[in-house]
């Protein structure tokens, strides 16, 4: 299941992932999706260590959702070490988070953070976004997978 | 050329004179001294020889007589014994008829007359001896006569003679003897007479002579002191003369060099007239004027100064400067003085063509004909027209330093009364303090006047402090500061202290004056104020620590709100929204109702917290200050808003509005929230009329929001600006009362004022102003904003 991931998305909130799943599915966008509930674990899974140490760097998911405020390691962190390392600063990191503070958006886009939104209070809201977002990144955008496997095995 | 020709002046004078031939009295009568000297040495030299020639020749005279006396006496003598030899021959002869006896009687009797003969030759000048001698005369012939009648016997009759003839011719012998001796006598008294005579002769000489020496040697050891004191004067005379020579010499070099350079300097001067005269016409005003006083000539610097051009001049009488200020005598007086060929210099106050007044200084120097009569005149002016302008300054500044002087005289006594006076000498000796200044520092004047100030140190200070005063007032400035001191009890004392130094006329202080006050109370009170202040200060420090915790924990709180409150928020709209999608069918119409209000109360209090959160970030906020023009957020907004205008009459009168300092963002949000206000209160309105404009109120630019909606009562303004604050009901109105909340702190940010104007149903205008904003300390104000959330 962890190979071959679509969507991982870090969410520390049950509901908010039940919820955030349940509009990704009305798209058939959530067929390999990750829930990640904690910094720690996302991180893991990205460096494909730890639980995750099956995993491999040339599979990336084609799309992080990442929660700012997170248990052990907060989202700013693992945002800050997936766009710091050349293996994973590829990976379209999105952060979807309760807060619109100016120091948050001012850090995140300051670290390479590929898009910030923030989650509407209003479901309807929310789930458009989810849609718009998940549709965007996995169906309109182009992926850079092909490439980067090119370029993994020249460099190894 | 004047100081040498001066110089040589100044040399003849002072050359002295020889002593003249005349002497003075002092030497005539010396001289008349010497003179009557000479002359009595000579008298008594004349005298002396003349005494002592007297006396030689009575002496001789004298002796003349005595050997003249000895001579009668041996002759008298030998006339004794030649009748002694006659009476003996004879009575020998007589007796013995010896014929050596006759012989020898007839020398004898020879030898007694020539005996006699003789004496009366020697005695002729002897009238008594005469006498004696012609009894001597009869007595020898009768002793020669009974001699020769004996002898003649003897002869004639060869008997001899009795000794009765003996008898007789010894008797008639003896008278002759005792005429002699009488006569022998007589010239002994004679000798002893004359030998005294002689004797008293020889004393008188003897002290004739003594005396005569010893006045002579008198009178020459006068005469010789005299004489070596006249040799001394003409020494020292001769030895005057010859200084005196030295010194005409050397005046005379002096004065041939003092001619040379003389000659030089005037042959310098002559280039340099010239030049002078240049130099004369850039520096001072100059113009010659003819007898009559018609201006013949003037220089630039005329011109300039009496703001006439030269043609406007010359051929002038000086009249035409006449300011009216001198009296007519002045002018004549003047007229008279360079008339008679003399300089003339007074301070002229003139008037200038355009009017203005100036001075000059003036010298007027008149040229003098071949005939003595002046030909022009010069005058040479220096502008002093400042001058004479500070002079009046300091003659009105004098005549209130009179008033001032008696003031200062009380002042004097008023500051001695009031104040701790002292002053000191340049290097810090106290010479005089008053008795307030002995009062505080315990000290009497005595031990006081003559002591260093440093007797009053209490080593409170640093040594910089007293350096730095020393420095201040030696340079001339006032120094003023507090001093601590230790008075004579040991007890501190704080003294504010002004000291002033008192400078003498070339600016150096000669003494200082320090004026005290005392300040221990106050001193003491500050320092009670200080610990109170540092104690204060402590706890607003801890204070700020508390605050700025409380401020990280409102951060957090204010985070937490923004993130967990939102969540489960949108997990019950969520929720409840699935569960009237997904089984709606399956559920009562009722329920379905009651979900829907779930969901409207979600939404509702989303859009609470949001603008809850809009709120708080306006106080974390700083400012983003630029000019920014008001009519463009004004534009933006209300297309903005332009969806909730849909179907609704609206007349915007937007009047063009300023370019201000303001956080462009925030001013965004007051326009959204006023004319959003604005449409939503206007609502019931069937033709919606919102103005938005400018308007000046005590010089103040003041934007205002204006509508025709249904207004408040002004009784509730107070209440208009306060969080969740609400003077209409939601039924009516929407809202959420945060709205003119948010409004009123971003004003309140950017140091301006906001207020409203209303009237129920009959709409309501939003006034506010932006002030001027310190730029440099939004921080600050956005902590203590963050604090008041």
């Amino acid at each position: 299941m962890t190979n071959g991931t679509d969507i991982l998305l870090v969410e520390d909130s049950q509901e908010d992932a039940d919820l955030a799943i349940h509009a990704l599915q009305r798209e058939r966008l959530a067929n390999n999706i990750f829930i990640a509930r904690d910094g720690e674990e996302a991180l893991d899974f990205l460096f494909c260590r730890g639980a995750f140490s099956e995993r491999s760097f040339d599979a990336p998911p084609k799309l992080v959702l990442l929660d700012l405020k997170l248990p052990k390691v907060n989202g700013i962190e693992v945002l800050k070490q997936v766009k710091g390392d050349p293996r994973t600063s590829t990976i379209p990191v999105v952060i979807l988070t309760s807060s619109k503070e100016d120091k948050d958006l001012l850090v995140s886009y300051g670290l390479g953070v590929n898009s910030y939104i923030q989650k509407p209070v209003d479901f309807d809201q929310f789930r458009e976004t989810v849609k718009t977002v998940g549709l965007y990144w996995l169906v309109v955008n182009q992926q850079l997978n092909g490439v980067k496997k090119a370029a993994g095995q020249a460099s190894s | 050329m004047n100081r040498a020709r001066s110089r040589a002046s100044e040399g003849d004078d002072a050359i002295p004179l020889a002593p003249s031939p005349t002497g003075s009295p002092i030497d005539t009568l010396l001289e008349r001294r010497v003179s009557w000297g000479f002359i009595v040495a000579l008298l008594l030299t004349i005298f002396m020889g003349y005494s002592s020639w007297r006396s030689a020749r009575l002496s001789a005279n004298d002796s003349d007589w005595v050997v003249h006396t000895y001579a009668v006496m041996a002759r008298l003598e030998s006339a004794h014994q030649h009748t002694n030899e006659v009476e003996t021959s004879a009575r020998a002869f007589a007796l013995l008829g010896e014929k050596s006896f006759l012989a020898h009687y007839v020398d004898a009797r020879e030898t007694l007359a020539k005996d006699k003969s003789e004496i009366r030759r020697l005695t002729s000048d002897n009238r008594i001896q005469q006498r004696r001698l012609d009894t001597l005369d009869v007595q020898v012939r009768a002793a020669i006569e009974y001699a020769s009648e004996m002898v003649g016997q003897r002869q004639d009759m060869g008997a001899a003679t009795g000794t009765r003839e003996a008898l007789k011719l010894e008797h008639l012998t003896d008278e002759v003897r005792a005429t002699t001796q009488e006569m022998l006598d007589e010239e002994t008294r004679l000798l002893n007479e004359r030998s005294q005579k002689t004797e008293a002769q020889r004393r008188s000489t003897g002290f004739i002579v003594t005396t005569g020496v010893f006045l002579g040697a008198v009178l020459l050891t006068v005469a010789w002191f005299a004489v070596r004191r006249e040799i001394g004067v003409s020494a020292r005379g001769r030895v005057e003369l010859s200084t005196l020579n030295a010194e005409l010499e050397e005046r005379v070099q002096q004065r041939t060099a003092a001619l040379q350079s003389e000659i030089i300097e005037r042959t310098q001067a002559l280039q340099e007239v010239a030049d002078q005269k240049f130099a004369l016409d850039q520096h001072a005003i100059v113009a010659t004027t003819d007898v009559q006083g018609t201006i013949t000539y003037v220089n630039d610097k005329f011109c300039d100064i009496s703001k006439y051009s030269r043609q406007e001049l010359v051929g002038q009488n000086h009249r035409i400067l006449n300011s009216s200020h001198h009296p007519k005598e002045f002018f004549q007086q003047m007229y008279h003085t360079i008339a008679n060929g003399q300089v003339w210099r007074a301070e002229i106050c003139n008037r200038a063509k355009d009017g203005s007044i100036y001075w000059v200084d003036t010298t007027i120097v008149p040229f003098v004909g071949p005939e003595g009569k002046p030909r022009q005149y010069v005058a040479i002016r220096a502008d002093i027209t400042e001058r004479k302008r500070s002079e009046e300054a300091l003659r009105e500044s004098l005549a209130t330093s009179k008033v001032a002087l008696k003031e200062l005289a009380d002042q004097k006594f008023a500051l001695d009364q009031h104040a701790i006076v002292a002053t000191t000498d340049v290097q810090g000796t106290i010479t005089y303090v008053n008795d307030k200044f002995c009062d505080i520092s315990k000290y009497s004047r005595q031990e006081l006047v003559g002591q260093n100030h440093r007797i009053l140190n209490s080593s409170h200070h640093p040594k910089e402090f007293f350096q730095q005063m020393y420095h201040t007032i030696a340079n001339g400035q006032v120094w003023r500061d507090e001093i601590r001191n230790r008075a004579k009890d040991g007890s501190i004392y704080w003294v504010d202290t002004t000291v002033v130094p008192f400078l003498d006329a070339y600016g150096k202080p000669r003494q200082y004056m320090a004026i005290r006050a005392d300040i221990t109370e106050r001193k003491l009170a500050e320092h009670e104020i200080l610990k109170l202040t540092e104690e204060l200060e402590q706890r607003v420090r801890e204070r700020t620590i508390q605050l700025e915790e409380i401020n990280k924990e409102l951060e957090a709180f204010t985070y937490s709100v923004a993130h967990d409150l939102r969540a489960p928020l949108r997990h019950i709209g969520g929720f409840s929204k699935l569960l009237v999608e997904d089984f709606g069918a399956t559920l009562d119409p009722e329920a379905r109702k009651y979900l829907e209000r779930v969901q409207e109360g979600t939404v509702k209090m989303g859009r609470l917290v949001d603008e809850l959160l809009g709120l708080a970030r306006v106080g974390r906020q700083s400012l983003n200050l630029q000019a920014t023009g008001l009519s463009s957020i004004v534009a933006e907004v209300v297309s903005l808003l332009d969806p909730e205008t849909k179907g609704r009459q609206i007349e915007w009168k937007i009047a063009k509005l300023p370019f201000v300092d303001c956080d462009p963002t925030l001013m965004k949000q007051v326009f959204q929230n006023l004319i959003s206000n604005a449409l939503k209160y206007s609502r019931p309105r069937p033709q919606t009329v919102i103005e938005i404009g400018e308007i000046h109120k005590d010089g103040e630019a003041v934007i205002f929001v204006r509508d025709n909606g249904v207004g408040f009562n002004m009784k509730y303004s107070d209440k208009l600006f306060g969080v969740f604050q609400r003077l209409h009901r939601v039924e009516d109105f929407e809202g959420t009362g945060v709205g003119l909340a948010t409004v009123h702190r971003i004003i309140q940010k950017h140091q301006g004022r906001v207020w409203a104007e209303a009237e129920l149903d009959r709409g309501a205008t939003f006034y506010f102003t932006i002030g001027s904003v310190d730029r440099a300390a939004p921080n600050a104000q956005a902590a203590i904003a963050g604090a008041q959330l």
